[in-house]
């Protein structure tokens, strides 16, 4: 549920899950918009070469969905997203499900600032990316 | 194994990047990659009755601007393989269509880690993101990581 007002957010309170299948073809057009048409985003055989188990998605796509699972969250409340940073820790590969989520781990009122954690996972529920943001309300 | 690199590479900014044109189309394009539908950020009609007034970016656009070419030659790679370990950004104001967007990078921190697969060596680059106004729109912490 997307959120209203700062005095209704808690600790606690989870984003998402949002779950998603990213397909190859997603992950090419994101590499193709954004500069990013190198082999490791766009073909198998290629990304083969250069070590990896198959294409993966770019780490900004990674970043771009769990801004866009908090900016879901801020909805109308016209809060802001601040402050976004995401760590890579194992390759998001495309053609399988993923799963966004995120909870509230602070509020700081007098700045009414909301810190939350993120991160996105694989069908295995392991954290491939996790991260944390904060979005502050005017 | 100690991280070698000249300390005076820490800080200097060796280029500012021309400026990129955003477009509403472009943002709109962007919209369609990363699967965003919220019409703050696509639908003029929508995004005038938002907080701005006008269609902007979604946060993420700011992380699509790239460095100039010449960049990485001046940054340590301290070994073949270098990944995207992470990013680290603040988002200071929105980008709208009609914003001519500049990019300075830095290096602004190299560190050295050991994990359970080795030594890593990470490069942290830090962006500044603005318009032209002058405006910081964005500061992003880059970070990159090799294997020496």
């Amino acid at each position: 549920m997307p959120i209203t007002q700062f005095d209704a957010v808690k600790i606690g309170d989870t984003l998402g899950p949002q779950e998603i299948y990213l397909s190859k073809d997603q992950v090419r057009t994101y590499a193709r918009t954004c500069g990013m048409d190198v082999p490791r985003f766009t073909d198998d055989e290629g990304a083969r070469k250069e070590g990896l188990p198959g294409m993966i998605a770019p780490g900004n796509l990674s970043l771009a969905m769990l801004s866009r699972l908090v900016t879901d969250w801020i909805g109308q409340s016209g809060a802001r997203l601040a402050r976004l940073g995401t760590t890579y820790r194992q390759p998001v590969q495309p053609d399988h499900m993923i799963t966004l989520s995120g909870f509230v781990t602070h509020t700081e009122p007098a700045e009414k600032r909301v810190e939350i954690d993120v991160w996105i996972e694989n069908e295995d529920a392991e954290r491939l990316v996790i991260g944390t943001a904060s979005i502050e309300f005017p | 194994m100690a991280v070698d690199y000249d300390p005076a590479l820490i800080g200097r900014v060796f280029e500012v990047t021309d400026p990129v044109n955003v477009s509403a189309e472009h943002i709109a394009k962007f919209c369609t990659a990363i699967g965003e539908t919220n019409p703050l950020y696509t639908d003029e009609a929508a995004a005038k009755k938002g907080p701005y007034g006008t269609i902007v970016a979604p946060p993420s656009f700011a992380v699509t601007f790239r460095n100039g070419r010449h960049f990485f030659t001046h940054v340590p790679r301290f070994g073949s393989a270098g990944f995207d370990a992470g990013k680290d950004v603040e988002f200071v104001a929105p980008i709208r269509p009609g914003d001519k967007i500049t990019l300075s990078s830095h290096v602004k921190e190299i560190y050295e880690k050991t994990g359970r697969s080795g030594s890593m060596v990470f490069v942290v680059v830090r962006s500044t993101v603005k318009n032209q106004n002058s405006e910081v729109v964005a500061h992003i912490d880059h970070r990159f990581m090799n294997r020496p």
